[in-house]
C-alpha cells in the first residue's frame, strides 16, 4: 500500500498500528512536546504523522485490580494532580510535578515521555522505582515490559518499529510514600541528577537514579541494604553501589565526575526526608 | 499640573505591549516579500575556493543567493577596526559564520536551498584561546591586518588586535609603600546576550536601487554606517527604520544580518526579511569577552590601598567589533571607585576563531569587577577588617577624580555604601544562621560605570495646534527612553506628556544619534532635548513678545502650553496661537536644535600616561553598592540568592519606576552571569546554543526579596541631575555573590559561573 | 514545495479557514497564516515561553503544536484575551507597575498569567513564580511582573474591575 502524507487522528489502536505500519517516515505524535521541538530543528522529518489523541482507552488515570493504569496519551499535569497515584506511586506524581513548567506539563504525555527515552527525564527513574511495566501495542497483539528493561540505551527503547506504548501500568502501591529529589541548573531544566525513591510502611526501599547514565540506575542490593536499615553508613553503601553503577557523561550541566558525586549526597538527602516524613 | 520629571509614568507603548499589537520586526512584511536564510560554516578557519550555487538556484521558489563575491574586498565594516566584511569573503574565521544567503518565496525553501548550496573550502589551522593566537609561529586570522582603518592604532600585528594601559603615579613606589601584597588570577566566561528576540532584519529596495531598511537594533545610524561601508552604498541610498525592539544588552548595537538583508534585497529586487534562529542568534552574533584577569594590590595594614596592577587578556573572537573598546573600557574601571594612588592597568586582546566578542551590558566591567571585588574582600578578610569598612575607607569622594584624571561632579556612593548597609542590616562576619542541610552568609561589592560618549541632538517643533513634535534618533530597546525623553521636553517646556510626540529613529529625518550603549540615552540626549526644547521656548517667548510688545525677558511660560506676561494675570497666549503666528504670519515654524558630543576629558595628561584609549572623553560616573544574601546547598553545592538589596546613584531619577527596572533586571540578568550562564565550546563549536542547554534565571531563581534603592547626586552637568542606570546595576553582582558564597562556606573561587559544581568541589577542598 | 492540507482552526472564537503543511506549527500559522502576531517566535523550542496561546482553555506553546493537530480545538491568542475582564486587569497592573521593558515576552506572560488568576482568584507570591517559571524575561528580573500579577488578582477580588 502506498504511504500517504498528512495528519492521521484514527479513534482506535488498530487504525493507528495500521497506518504506522505503512512506512518508516510515518511517525507516531503524541503531546507533541519532544517531536514538534525535533521537526522544527530539522532533526526529524516525517512524512506523515499520526496522533495518539483521540484513540479510545489512550487517556487517563485508572484503577485496576488495586494497581493503577496510566494511559500513554495522559498529559502530565493529570498525573501530577490525580488522587489515584498514592502510598509508594506518588513518586510517580511527584515526578510529574517538576516535568519543565505549567505549560510543558498541559503538553506532554507520558507516553511520548517513555518512548522518547532521554536519559535526562523524570519519569524513567520514577517508573523503576515504582516497578512500573509499559504496556506496548504491536498489529499482533500487545505485551508489557518491566520499566527496568523498557530503557535499554540513549534515547533507545524495547519499542520495535511500528510498535506504541499504550500505558504503564503501575504495581497496588504500598502504604508509605515516594519522593522525586530533582537537582538542576535552574527551574525547568533537565535533572543534573536526581533520585527516585519510595518508602513503605514495611520499611522497603526502591530507589532509582535518572541524569546519571543512558538509563535509571537501580540495583536490588542497594534497595535491599536500605530496606534494613537506612543508618549512614547503610546509606553511603547504597551510595557508593549506585555510584559504581552510574556511567554518567560530561555535559554543559555537569561533569560525569560530578554526578558520581552527587548520588550518595542526594540519596542521603531523599532518604532521610522521605524517613522524616514517614516518622520512621 | 503635576511635574514630569521624578514622576512613574508608564510606558508610551503600554497599551501596544500588553494587546499584542505592537509590531516588532519579525511582525512586518511587505507585498511580494521574500524570506531570507543563512548558510552558516562549518569550519573555524577556512580559506574559501569557491561555491556552486547551481542546485541552490534551481530550486523552485529561489530568487536570489549572495556570497562573499557579491561584495568588494575594499568594503569592510567594524566600530574600531574596520576588518568584517558583509559576508564571509576569501575565508571563513569561525564556526557559524554566514557564508552564503538564500532569498526564497519561504522560509522553509530558503533554508532547504541554503543547505544546498556548496562551498569548497581548504581548512587552515584555527586558534581557539588567546594564548594559541598570541603564540609565535600561530596562524594569522586577519593577514591585512596592518592595512585596516583603525580608530585608534596601537601598533599591534599578528593575531593581537589591540592593547591598552593606563598608569599614574609611580607604581614601583606603590609596592614599596605597600604594608602588604595580593595578587591572585581569576577568569571569566562568555555570557550570550539572549534578547528575547532573535536579531532580524527586512530590506526593500526602491526603482531608483535605494533601499529601506528596517531592523531589530540599538542604532538607526550604527546600522547605516556599518551597511554602507560593508556594501559600498553612498549613506544617501540607504534609509533605516526602527520597528518595536525586543531589547539588546550590546547585541543589536553593531551589525547582525542587515548588511546581508541589503544585500539581498538588491540582487533580487524584491523586500527581504531574515529573521535569525534561537540557535543562530547564539552561534553567529556576538556574546560578552571572557577574560583573564590578574590582580595585584598593595594596601597599608590600616587597609588604604596603595597601589594596583591590572593585567587583561581578552578573546575577542574573529573580529574586533566593539573590542578594542571594552579592553580600553574594562581597564579604565579597574581600580574601582576607589582612591588609588599609584596604579598600572594593562592588556591585550587576541583574535582567536571563535565567534566575536562584543558589547554587552556593562562592557569588561562586570569582568573586572569580579576580580577586583573579590580580591578586596580576600584583603579584608586577611586584615581582620570587615569588607564593607575596607571600601568605604577607599571610596573616592565627591570633588576626587577617577583613574585617569576626571573629576567627579557628582558621587552618591557613600550614601550607596550606607542604604545597602543600613537596608541589609550588614554585620561581620556574614555568616547568617541557616537551616540544616544550608549555609547563608551576606556578601557586598562596590561599582562604578562610565556612560556617555560620542554624539547625539535633538530636534523639538511645536506643531500648529501647539503641542509638540521631538526627534532624537534615540532607540527606545524596551528601557524606556522614549517616555524618559518625552518626559523631560514635557518638563522644559511645562506641558503634559501626552502632548508631545516623540518619533521613531529614522536615519532620513531624526538627528544623528550614535545608539542606545553605554548607558547613555538618558544623559546624552536628554542634554540635547533640553537644549532643543530650551531653545523653542525662547522662540516662544520672542513670539509672545512681539504679541504683547514686551521684551522676551518678561515672557514666562505657564504649565498647560502657555506663554505669559510676567505677573499680569489674563495675559497669556496658547502655544497654538503663537504656533500659528509662527506658521502663517511672522518667524517661521518654531523649532528647536541642539547637537553635541560628549566633552570631558577623561585622561588628565598631567596625572595619567595612557596608550590605547579607545576615546579621549567618554563619559560621567555613576555608582552602585549591592549587598546579597546566598543561601549554599551543602549536598549539591547550588546556590540561590535569597535576598538582594541594590543601591544606584543615577543622579536623578527621571522615572524612577523605570530606574528601578533597569536596577532590578540587571541584577538577575547579573545573577544569572554569576551562577548559571556559560556558553560553552567544545572544540571550534559553540556545544549549547540553545535554549535548552543554555539557561537563564527563571521566575523561581528571581531572590524572594529584591530592594532597588535609588541614590540622587544632583549631577550639576546631566539633564535635570540624571546621570545613567543602564548598566551600573549590573556591574557588581557577581563579585557581591561571590564574596556571600565565600563567606558563606569558607571557599573563594576565582572564576565564573559559579555552577553547583564549582561550589561544592570547592567547599570540599583539594582533591574533591 | 511540501503539500499543504486544508483545514479550519478556532481562533478567539471564529473559525479561520487556511491550509497548513505538516510541519507547520500552529505559530506559524497564526502569524503568518493569519496575521495575528501577538504570539512570538522566541525559540521554537517550547522554553521561552514567548508563544504562548490558550488551547482548550489551557496555557500550551504554539510552537510545539501542529496546526493540523489543532483542527477541533479551541485556540485563544493574546488579541482574543483582550476581551477577557481578568486579562485587562493584568494589562492595567502591567502598565502601571512596570511589568515590562522590552515588551517581547509580554503576550505569552499575559496569557500564562490569565490562566493562572482564572484557575487561582488567589495566588500566592510562590503560586505566581511556580506557575509563570515557564515564561522567561530578560529585562524585568520578574520582580515587577509578580507585583502585576498579585496586584490585578487583587483588584479582580475586590470587584473594581469592570
Amino acid at each position: 500500500m502506498a504511504t500517504r502524507g498528512g495528519y492521521h487522528r484514527p479513534s482506535t489502536l488498530p487504525e493507528a498500528l495500521a497506518i504506522l505500519g505503512e512506512g518508516e517516515g510515518i511517525k507516531p505524535i503524541s503531546g507533541g512536546a519532544s517531536l514538534v521541538a525535533m521537526m522544527n530543528a530539522g532533526i526529524v522529518e516525517p512524512t506523515a504523522l499520526v496522533s495518539l489523541e483521540g484513540i479510545d482507552g489512550l487517556a487517563g488515570l485508572s484503577s485496576v485490580d488495586g494497581g493503577i493504569r496510566i494511559g500513554a496519551f495522559t498529559r502530565h499535569r493529570d498525573i501530577a494532580e490525580t488522587a489515584l497515584l498514592t502510598g509508594t506511586s506518588s513518586v510517580v506524581a511527584d515526578a510529574a510535578r517538576q516535568i519543565g513548567n505549567a505549560v510543558v506539563r498541559n503538553m506532554g504525555t507520558i507516553g511520548g515521555a517513555v518512548a522518547h527515552a532521554d536519559p535526562g527525564l523524570d519519569f524513567p527513574p520514577a517508573l523503576v522505582a515504582a516497578g512500573a511495566s509499559v504496556e506496548i501495542a504491536s498489529p499482533t497483539g500487545s505485551r508489557r515490559v518491566a520499566a527496568g528493561a523498557f530503557f535499554v540505551d540513549w534515547y533507545t527503547t524495547r519499542l520495535a518499529p511500528g510498535e506504541l506504548v499504550i500505558a504503564i501500568h503501575l504495581p497496588k502501591p504500598e502504604p508509605g510514600i515516594g519522593l522525586y529529589l530533582k537537582h538542576s541548573r535552574v527551574a525547568g531544566d533537565f535533572a543534573i541528577a536526581s533520585v527516585a525513591a519510595t518508602l513503605a510502611r514495611s520499611g522497603r526501599v526502591r530507589v532509582a537514579i535518572g541524569g546519571c547514565g543512558p538509563t535509571p540506575i537501580a540495583s536490588e542490593e542497594a534497595d535491599e541494604i536500605m530496606s534494613a536499615r537506612r543508618s549512614k553508613e547503610a546509606l553511603e553503601r547504597a551510595g557508593g553501589i549506585l555510584s559504581a553503577l552510574a556511567d554518567p557523561i560530561d555535559d554543559v550541566r555537569g561533569s560525569a565526575e560530578y554526578r558520581r558525586m552527587l548520588i550518595p549526597r542526594l540519596l542521603t538527602q531523599a532518604m532521610n526526608d522521605l524517613s522524616t516524613r514517614l516518622g520512621q | 499640573m503635576t511635574a514630569q520629571v521624578g514622576r512613574s509614568l508608564p510606558q508610551l507603548e503600554s497599551e501596544a505591549k500588553t494587546s499584542g499589537s505592537a509590531k516588532y520586526i519579525a511582525d512586518l512584511t511587505l507585498p511580494r516579500m521574500l524570506h531570507g536564510a543563512v548558510l552558516q560554516s562549518p569550519h573555524a578557519h577556512a580559506r574559501i575556493l569557491g561555491y556552486d550555487l547551481r542546485e541552490a538556484l534551481a530550486q523552485p521558489g529561489v530568487q536570489a543567493i549572495v556570497t562573499g563575491d557579491d561584495v568588494q574586498d575594499a568594503h569592510r565594516m567594524g566600530a574600531f577596526i574596520k576588518d568584517e566584511h558583509a559576508i564571509a569573503k576569501g575565508k571563513v574565521r569561525y564556526v557559524g559564520e554566514a557564508v552564503a544567503a538564500v532569498a526564497a518565496e519561504t522560509e522553509a525553501i530558503a533554508r532547504h536551498a541554503a543547505r544546498l548550496i556548496r562551498v569548497d573550502y581548504a581548512e587552515l589551522p584555527a586558534v581557539l584561546t588567546p594564548e594559541a593566537a598570541l603564540a609565535p609561529g600561530a596562524p594569522v586570522i586577519h593577514e591585512e591586518f596592518s592595512s585596516f582603518f583603525k580608530v585608534f592604532d596601537t601598533g599591534t600585528d599578528g593575531n593581537l588586535c589591540s592593547r591598552t594601559s593606563f598608569a599614574t603615579g609611580d607604581i614601583a613606589r606603590g609596592w614599596a609603600e605597600s604594608d602588604r601584597i595580593f595578587e591572585n588570577h581569576f577568569e571569566t566566561q562568555p555570557q550570550a546576550h539572549l534578547s528575547l528576540e532573535p536579531c532580524g532584519a527586512l530590506a526593500d529596495v526602491d526603482a531608483s536601487g535605494a533601499v529601506t531598511l528596517w531592523s531589530a537594533n540599538q542604532s538607526v545610524f550604527r546600522v547605516q554606517a556599518n551597511v554602507c561601508e560593508s556594501l559600498g552604498l553612498p549613506m544617501a541610498r540607504l534609509r533605516c527604520l526602527t520597528p518595536m525592539i525586543g531589547a539588546g544588552f550590546g547585541n543589536k548595537m553593531e551589525p547582525h544580518v542587515q548588511p546581508i538583508v541589503v544585500l539581498l534585497a538588491l540582487k533580487a529586487r524584491r523586500p527581504v526579511k531574515m529573521i535569525l534562529t534561537r540557535e543562530q542568534d547564539f552561534e553567529m552574533v556576538r556574546a560578552r569577552h571572557p577574560f583573564k584577569i590578574r590582580v595585584k594590590t598593595g594596601v597599608k595594614k590600616d587597609g588604604t590601598l596603595v597601589a594596583r596592577e591590572v593585567d587583561v587578556l581578552l578573546d575577542g573572537g574573529a573580529f574586533a567589533d566593539d573590542s578594542p573598546g571594552v579592553l580600553g573600557y574594562s581597564l579604565l574601571m579597574s581600580c574601582g571607585p576607589y582612591r588609588i594612588p599609584h596604579a598600572h592597568c594593562h592588556g591585550r586582546l587576541a583574535y582567536t576563531n571563535r565567534m566575536r566578542f562584543g558589547a554587552m551590558r556593562g562592557f569588561g566591567v562586570p569582568q573586572v569587577n569580579f576580580a577586583t571585588e573579590s580580591q578586596l574582600d580576600e584583603i579584608a578578610d586577611a586584615l581582620g577588617m570587615d569588607p564593607l569598612d575596607l571600601r568605604r575607607k577607599n571610596i573616592l569622594r565627591e570633588g576626587d577624580s577617577w583613574f585617569g584624571g576626571q573629576p567627579l561632579l557628582s558621587n552618591g556612593l557613600a550614601e550607596c555604601i550606607e542604604r545597602v548597609r543600613a537596608a541589609s542590616d550588614w554585620s561581620s562576619p556574614r555568616a547568617r544562621t541557616a537551616p540544616s542541610g544550608k549555609r547563608r552568609a551576606l556578601g557586598m561589592s562596590c561599582a562604578g560605570h562610565i556612560g556617555g560618549l560620542l554624539s547625539t541632538g535633538a530636534i523639538v517643533r511645536l506643531l500648529e495646534d501647539g503641542t509638540v513634535a521631538l526627534s532624537t534618533g534615540a532607540v527606545d530597546i524596551g528601557q524606556g527612553s522614549n517616555t524618559v525623553l518625552t518626559q523631560m521636553c514635557a518638563e522644559a517646556l511645562k506641558v503634559p506628556a501626552s502632548s508631545v510626540r516623540i518619533n521613531s529613529p529614522d536615519t532620513d529625518g531624526s538627528p544623528y544619534n550614535w545608539g542606545t550603549t553605554a548607558s547613555r540615552i538618558t544623559f546624552m540626549t536628554g542634554r540635547s532635548v533640553l537644549g532643543a526644547a530650551g531653545e523653542v521656548e525662547r522662540k516662544i517667548r520672542q513670539q509672545a513678545a512681539e504679541i504683547f510688545e514686551c521684551a522676551a525677558e518678561d515672557i514666562e511660560l505657564l504649565p498647560g502650553g502657555k506663554a505669559a506676561l510676567k505677573g499680569v494675570p489674563g495675559k497669556a497666549v496658547s502655544f497654538a496661537e503663537v504656533s500659528a503666528r509662527a506658521h502663517w504670519a511672522f518667524g517661521g515654524p518654531i523649532v528647536g536644535t541642539h547637537s553635541w558630543v560628549f566633552d570631558q576629558a577623561t585622561v588628565d595628561p598631567k596625572r595619567a600616561v595612557v596608550v590605547g584609549l579607545p576615546f579621549p572623553r567618554i563619559g560621567i560616573f555613576s555608582f552602585n553598592a549591592t549587598v546579597v544574601e546566598v543561601e549554599v546547598d551543602d549536598a549539591t553545592g547550588k546556590t540561590s540568592v535569597l535576598r538582594a538589596w541594590s543601591a544606584c546613584d543615577v543622579g536623578r531619577a527621571i522615572n524612577p519606576r523605570m530606574v528601578e527596572g533597569q536596577i532590578e533586571g540587571g541584577f538577575v540578568q547579573g545573577m544569572g552571569y554569576a551562577l548559571v550562564e556559560e556558553l560553552v565550546w567544545d572544540g571550534a563549536r559553540l556545544a549549547n546554543p540553545t535554549l535548552m542547554d543554555y539557561k537563564i534565571p527563571t521566575f523561581v531563581e528571581a531572590p524572594a526579596e529584591m530592594h532597588p534603592i535609588i541614590v540622587e547626586s544632583h549631577d550639576p552637568v546631566g539633564p535635570y541631575g540624571a546621570k545613567s542606570v543602564g548598566e551600573i546595576g549590573i556591574n557588581g553582582v557577581a563579585s557581591a555573590i561571590a564574596n556571600a558564597v565565600a563567606a558563606a562556606t569558607g571557599a573563594r573561587i576565582r572564576g565564573l559561573p559559579l555552577t553547583a559544581e564549582r561550589v561544592l568541589r570547592a567547599t570540599l577542598g583539594p582533591g574533591a | 514545495m511540501a503539500d499543504r492540507f486544508a483545514t479550519t482552526l478556532k481562533i478567539n472564537g471564529q473559525p479561520q479557514a487556511t491550509t497548513a503543511a505538516l510541519e507547520d506549527t500552529l505559530l506559524t500559522t497564526l502569524r503568518e497564516g493569519l496575521g495575528l502576531t501577538g504570539a512570538k517566535r522566541g525559540c521554537n523550542q517550547g522554553v521561552c515561553g514567548a508563544c504562548t496561546v490558550l488551547v482548550d482553555g489551557r496555557p500550551m506553546r504554539s510552537c510545539l503544536s501542529l496546526a493540523l493537530g489543532c483542527a477541533d480545538k479551541d485556540v485563544v491568542t493574546i488579541e482574543g484575551l483582550s476581551e477577557s475582564r481578568v486579562t485587562q486587569a493584568l494589562q492595567k497592573t502591567f502598565a502601571s507597575t512596570g511589568a515590562f521593558q522590552c515588551g517581547f515576552c509580554t503576550p505569552g506572560m499575559l496569557v500564562a498569567a490569565t490562566s493562572l488568576l482564572m484557575r487561582n482568584a488567589a495566588p500566592s507570591d510562590g503560586d505566581v513564580r511556580k506557575a509563570l517559571s515557564g515564561q522567561l524575561c530578560r529585562c524585568t528580573g520578574y520582580f515587577k511582573i509578580i507585583e502585576a500579577v498579585l496586584a490585578a488578582a487583587a483588584e479582580l477580588r475586590s470587584g473594581r474591575s469592570t
